[in-house]
Order: structure tokens, then sequence, then C-alpha cells
């Protein structure tokens, strides 16, 4: 990659690395500013899942004794490879919005420089090429070796698995650039036919749909892995308009293992392809030679929407103040908006899992464990998703006003960060949680749990608040305390084993009152003393604005001895030896 | 009356305020004045209470402000250097935000703040981003938010910044109105010629030091100089700008 890098003029080598630093918005992601580092933790988390991705196959691939069974072995895990693909391109294309595109920064900085045009677009272009191409190899990384192996092997020569493996990775890099450049081509024409001022307010609601709409293919994509499957009606309409299918129909055109009766499916993923690519190519060629100028000529001044500005109250004048300016941050800061969409990503997978379970199964099915560890991961990753992007900042400089007006004591701020969590991340996902708890039965134990999750979520909310004297938005930030890689696995496996320990208790709870009484008891007082505990440790705390690192020298607490030293020249005492070191 | 008493601010050992005791009086101007560099900003911060000053005392009203802190910024309003304002909310969202942090009644804010940003005319965008307004726009934002709790004492460092001249008319005629209305003024500023027009007294600071502490007339006799630019460059330049011109053009080859 450094070699090809190598190989382009100075001036796109030198854009190209200042774009592909935006691309990954090194802040955003909790890095130091290395992109080597950061681009490395990245890789490091794909590969992972890719391993676990790999052995699962290669494992479960004993069980297939029949050839139906085999068949729908292989396209269920085709299935599953391709829109596993497209899910991750989808949300690194919602991630790197905008990238791609020049804004106002780049018109201003760039246009009085002697740099043409179609340099900026180069540079850009392999930037984001870059962040993809790393994306698709290090997600394939054991996949992409793993699958053509076994479908080879099924073949029986060496030919075979050359086949599936070109066919494996042509299709992996058309579905990434599907994918990535559907989202180019609707950013682009929007860009193009809309004035800039409408187009700035629109592009935060495209990205928000576009991550729904990545999310919802994924979770809700049918599973439809036999020819008879195929072949039904009612598939029809799902299949026509699911690119993973048609993707999928490709991999098996060039696999040569793909019936005739699908070969539809594969033209569907050809004409899709250079559909988008078309797209893709033609809105970023327009909107370098016309955009750019309307950048400059047209203010970023987003106009305010006209009528009615309803401010409604949250409490006290803090809590509303803080409420609103949490909110704002968050919907507003596409930063916050896109680390919080991670979170949210898995809080909609759970979702739409749980939707899809009830939605497969006739009638109302009883409440059931999988429905409370998926209400209780939304909480908790909604919680946590809220609390991580409540310590980064969104404008240091600008901080000033909260120490200048600094006229209440700290406990009313924690009160109101505490409020900001309940209201923008527990009551929100309750809500879902109720929604969709509507398809189960009994109603008496839908209600109990909804209550048993209220308390789970402030619980939740307490916990985060440890330690939390600061004001939503406003403390620097420590680069690279957070160890993704890491400290994402550890967290996903301890919050899996505690939803499912918590549901294991509470389901059998639900039908008998004196356990329920318990269950809630417990709770309850687990979250009132949480609460006592924080309004306690508030009151004596002082808020912060500054994140500092920690000491890299451990004192030993000896500075004592000095004035005790001092003072012994005018008292004439020994002095004693510290009993106690810090 | 606000008062600071040998009061200096050390970053890293090195001096960037050092040892400065000044008065400024209820229904005066007084100017703040320095060439870059020399301290005004950073005392102006010891004022409101954002930065710890290394030694010396402020008191406001005879009371030192450290006291009570929290009494003393509600009787304060300050407008900084750079207009630092948070892009992502509206001029009218952000006023309101202070308005809410300095617990003021919520329809007196309301009607005080449409008020404002008619007078200021910002009030046909006060529903757009701030990320954007013009440096005026911003300034005159920030002057709004200064201004919306009536308070006693009013620090402005470089409220013209960024102004047109209409604006900066208004906000001239409003700084000496604040204080005909028994306001205490502290005005920091590079424009000489309004401070001359504006200010009582003023004060010069040269590389951290007061030079000067004394009101315009006194100092032009003292001096005998004619006007404020003239008692500045001799007080606080120190090089020669004719010549420093010269070479600029000679290194840039024009």
């Amino acid at each position: 990659m450094r070699k090809l890098v190598d190989l382009a003029p100075l001036q796109v080598r030198i854009l190209y690395r200042q774009f592909l630093l935006r691309v990954v918005d090194l802040e955003a992601l909790s890095m130091q500013a290395d992109i080597p580092r950061f681009l490395g933790q990245f890789a490091s988390v794909l590969i992972f899942i890719s391993l676990i991705g790999a052995v699962g196959l290669l494992t479960s691939e004993n069980a297939t004794a029949t050839a139906e069974g085999y068949l729908s072995f292989v396209w269920r895990g085709e299935q599953a490879l391709i829109s596993g693909m497209m899910l991750v391109v989808g949300l690194i294309a919602v991630i790197s919005w905008d990238s791609t595109f020049p804004d106002r920064r780049d018109v201003m900085v760039l246009s009085p420089l002697p740099v043409a045009a179609h340099t900026i677009l180069l540079a850009k272009i392999a930037a984001s090429s870059a962040l993809l191409g790393l994306a698709i190899v290090t997600l394939n990384f054991a996949t992409g070796l793993a699958w053509p192996l076994l479908i080879g092997s099924h073949h029986g020569s060496i030919l075979g698995f050359f086949q599936a493996f070109a066919a494996y990775w042509f299709t992996m890099i058309a579905a990434s650039i599907f994918v990535y450049g559907s989202v180019l081509t609707v950013q682009g024409f929007t860009a193009l036919l809309l004035p800039r001022r409408i187009f700035l307010r629109l592009s935060a609601i495209l990205q928000i749909v576009a991550f729904g709409l990545v999310l919802g293919a994924y979770f809700l994509r049918p599973s439809i892995t036999t020819p008879a499957a195929m072949a039904t009606p009612e598939n029809q309409l799902v299949l026509a308009w699911s690119p993973s299918f048609w993707f999928f129909g490709l991999f098996n055109q060039l696999n040569g293992s793909l019936p005739v009766a699908l070969g539809w499916l594969a033209r569907r993923g050809w004409i899709a392809l250079a559909v988008v690519v078309c797209g893709a190519t033609a809105s970023l060629l327009l909107c370098y030679v016309r955009t750019m100028k309307k950048t400059v000529e047209e203010p970023d001044l987003v106009p305010g929407a006209r009528g009615w500005h309803w401010t409604p109250r949250f409490g006290s004048a803090l809590q509303t103040a803080i409420v609103l300016f949490s909110l704002r941050s968050l919907t507003r800061s596409r930063q916050h908006r896109v680390i919080f969409a991670f979170y949210l990503a898995g809080v909609f997978g759970f979702a739409l899992s749980s939707l899809r379970s009830a939605l497969s199964t006739t009638g109302q099915p009883p409440l059931n464990a999988d429905f409370l560890i998926a209400t209780f991961m939304m909480m908790t990753l909604a919680v946590a998703g809220l609390r991580s992007v409540f310590a980064l900042p969104i404008s240091l400089t600008a901080n000033w006003i909260w120490r200048l007006t600094q006229l209440r004591p700290s406990e009313k701020y924690v009160a109101a960060t505490r409020k900001s969590l309940l209201l923008l991340a527990v009551v929100p996902v309750w809500f879902i949680s109720a929604l969709l708890s509507v398809s189960f039965k009994p109603l008496h134990a839908v209600a109990a749990h909804l209550a048993v999750l209220a308390v789970v979520g402030w619980i939740f909310v307490e916990l985060s608040l440890i330690g939390l004297y600061k004001v939503p938005f406003t403390c620097s930030y420590l680069p690279g305390k957070v160890h993704v890689q890491v400290m994402l696995w550890v967290f996903l496996f301890l919050l899996l084993i505690l939803a499912m320990s918590t549901a294991e208790l509470e389901l059998p709870s639900l039908n008998n009152p004196v356990r329920y009484i318990c269950l809630m008891a417990i709770l309850g007082i687990g979250a009132l003393g949480a609460w006592a505990f924080n309004r306690h440790r508030a009151k004596s705390a002082v808020l912060y604005f500054e994140e500092l690192p920690p000491e890299l020298i451990t004192t030993l607490g000896l500075v004592w001895i000095q004035s005790s030293s001092s003072q012994l020249g005018k008292t004439g005492g020994s002095p004693r030896l510290p009993t106690q070191m810090s | 009356m606000l008062e600071l008493r040998r009061v200096s601010k050390h970053f890293s050992g090195i001096p960037a305020v050092d040892d400065v005791s000044f008065t400024a009086r209820a229904g005066e101007v007084t100017g703040y004045l320095g060439p870059n560099g020399s301290g005004k900003s950073t005392t102006m911060k010891m004022i409101t209470g954002l930065i710890e000053m290394t030694s010396g005392h402020i008191f406001f009203e005879g009371e030192l402000i450290q006291d009570d802190l929290i009494a003393y910024k509600r009787r304060m309003g300050y407008v900084p250097e750079e207009p630092y304002l948070y892009n992502h909310l509206s001029g009218v969202e952000y006023l309101t935000m202070v308005a809410q942090l300095r617990e003021l009644p919520a329809k007196q804010s309301s009607d005080c703040i449409d008020g404002l940003l008619s007078l200021l005319s910002l009030y046909d965008d006060r529903h757009a981003s701030i990320s954007g307004y013009s440096k005026g726009m911003r300034q005159k934002v920030l002057i709004a938010a200064a201004l919306m709790h009536n308070p006693e004492l009013v620090l402005l460092d470089e409220p013209f910044s960024g102004l047109d001249v209409s604006s900066a008319l208004v906000l001239r005629s409003l700084i000496l109105e604040l204080a005909a209305r028994g306001k205490v003024v502290l005005f920091s500023s590079h424009e000489l010629d309004t401070v001359e027009r504006v200010c009582s007294r003023v004060v010069i600071l040269h590389r951290g030091k007061i030079v000067a502490d004394d009101s315009i007339e006194r100092l032009r006799s003292l001096m005998e100089l004619p006007t404020l630019e003239a008692i500045f460059s001799q007080l606080a330049v120190e090089q020669d700008t004719a010549s420093m011109a010269r070479q600029i053009a000679d290194l840039i080859h024009a």
C-alpha cells in the first residue's frame, strides 16, 4: 500500500494522508493521533471476527450428512458472510459520512492553493479506498481462505478451490463497492440537487436513515437456504429487493454452482454493481466540478426551522439546560452521533432480532429468556454508549461559559447528568422494549418485566455516574484510555453473562409473586443504595473540565519530612519517620 | 469598585502578570491596554475567576472575590477575547442555555433575549446554527450573553472584534451608557481611538507590569504627547515599526 501511495504525485500523497486522518476521525474514536495504531486496532477487531467465523464454519460442516443438508449449510454460510461484509461496509460508510466529498474547510483551505480539483478527488478516493480495503481484507482474513477450502474440498479438485477463492474475494469486493457506492451516489446527487444549506440539514437525517437501513437489512434478512424456499412465490419479493441475495447469486454464478432458475439473482447483482459504480463516479465528478464552487458561494449558515420552536422543560433550569445541551450535542454533532451509533447498532440489533423472532411465531409466544436477555443488553448498551459519548468534549474552547456560570453545588450538576442519562438512554430503550413486548404473553409477566427493566436501567445509570463529576460533552478527553481491541470483547462478554444471569433469575419470578417481590426489593435497594452513594460523593466533589493524565512518577509521601526538617530548626525536636506512604 | 492588589500570575515560573494593582470605579470606564502578550487577557481571566492567581488579591465592592465566588459570578458579565461558542447550538438556544445556567426567570430571560437579539440585528438569524455566524454575529451573541443578567461589573476583552461600523458605534455608546448607569466597566482593546473616546482613565500594561495608570488627560499633559496612541507607543512599543515593515518587505523580496 505504501509503495502504491509513493507512486502518486506529491500533492495527492500529502492530501491522502490528511484525508485518511479525517476519514477515520481519530479524535472521534478515542485514539491518539496515530493512524497505524488506530488502523491496527480496527483491523484486529475485524480479524478476530473473521477467525471466530472461520472456526464456526469449519466446525459446523460435519453436521451436514445429506446433499440437501450440505447445500442448505453452504447457502446459509454464504448469505451470512456476504451480509456480514455488507453490514461492516455499511457501518463504515455511515461513520465516514461526507468524508469523500469536499467540505467547506477543504474548499476554503485548498482553493487558494495551486491544487487541482481532480487532485483533491483522487486523494479523497484513495483515503476512502484504503479504509475500505483494510476492512475487506481483515474481515475476510480467515473466512476468505476457510470458505474456499471448505467448498473446494467438496469439489475434490485444486481448481475448485481457486475458482471458489476468486469468486469469494470478487463477490466481497463487489458487495462492498455496491454498499459504499450506493451511499456515495445518494449523498452526491442530494448535494447536487439541493441548495447547500438544505443539504447540510438533510445530510444528518440521511445518515441516520442509512444507518437504520444498513442495520435493518442485516437483522431483518430472512433465511432462505434451500432451492425450494428460493422458488416459493412469497419469497420472490424479498429476493428481488435484497441486495445480499443478488451478491449471493453472483458468487454462485462465478463459482459455477448457481442453479439456472436463480440466474436472475446474479444478473441483478451485476446490474446493481454497474449502476452504483456509474452513479458514484458521476456524482463524485459532478460534485467536484459543481459543488466546490457552490460551497464557496453559499454560506454554511443552516437555516432555522420556521414557525414553532418549543423548548420543553426537564425539571429545574439547570437540568433543562444540561438535558437540552446533551440532546442537541448528541443529535447535531457528527462525531458524537457516529460513536453513539456504534452502541445503537447493538441496541437495534437486539431489538430487530426480538421483533424477527416474534414475527416468525404464530400467535402470542410466552415471554422467554431470549427476550429478557435482549432487553437487558439493549438497556446496558444504550447507557454505556451514552456514558462513553458524554466523555467526549464537543468544544473545549467554549467551556468557559460553564465555569463562569457555575452558580450551584456539584451535586446539582450530577443530578442533571443523571436525568440526561435516564431521559436519553433508559426511557427510549424502555419504550422500545414495551413496544416489542406487546407480541408476548401473558400481560402481567410483560408488565412485571418492564418494571424490572426500568429499575435495572436506573442501576446502570447510577453505576455509570460513579466518578462522573463533569458536565456531559465538556471535559477534555485523554486519548488512548480506551483500549477498544481488548476492552470491547471483555465488556461484551461480561455483559452477556450478566444479562443471562439476570434473565435466569427473573424468568421464574415473573409468575411467582413472592419471588418477584423479593427480586424487586433487592433491585430497588441496589438502585437506592447506588443513588445515595452517588449523591453523597457528589456533595463533596468538584466539577472538572480537564482530564489529567495519571502521574508518571509516584511520590513516596516524603514531602512532610522536608517540612518537619525545616520545623526542626525552629523547634529543636527530631523528625519522625513517615508511617504512611502515598 | 473593582480593586486588584499585587496580583501576579506565573506560567511554569514565567511571570505573565507581575505585581499588578489598580482600581476600576463604578460610573467610569477603565481602559486596560497593552501590546500582544502583555498579560491583559490573563488579568481578565483572573478577574473572572477562570484562572487562579499565583499571588495577590482581587476585591469587588470591598470583598475578596474568592470568599464567595458564586455570588460574585452572579454580579459579573464577561465578553472574552475570542468568540468561543458552542457552534452546534443556534443563537437563541445558546442564550437560553446561559440564562438557565444563570438561573434567570424563564419569561423575563426570554423577553430579554428576544429584545437583545432584535437590537443587535440577530433576530432573523436567531434559529440558525452558530457555526454559520460571522465573527461579528458571534461577538454580538457574546455581548448579549454577558449583559442579559444586568451585571454590576462588566468585563470587555476586545469587544469590538469583528463588529461592523454601525454595531461598533452602538457598542461604544452602550459602554458609556452602562458606566453612566453606575456599572463598573473594565475595557480592554487595541483600538486606541475608541479607548480615547470611551475611557475615563487607562491602565497600560507592558510585559506583565503596569507602566501607566491615570486619566488620559493627565497622561497627555504629563508626557506632553497629543494622543493616546503616542503615549502608548512611547510606553509599550519597543520596535521601530517602519524599520520592521521594511525588513518584512525585504524578506519576501517584495
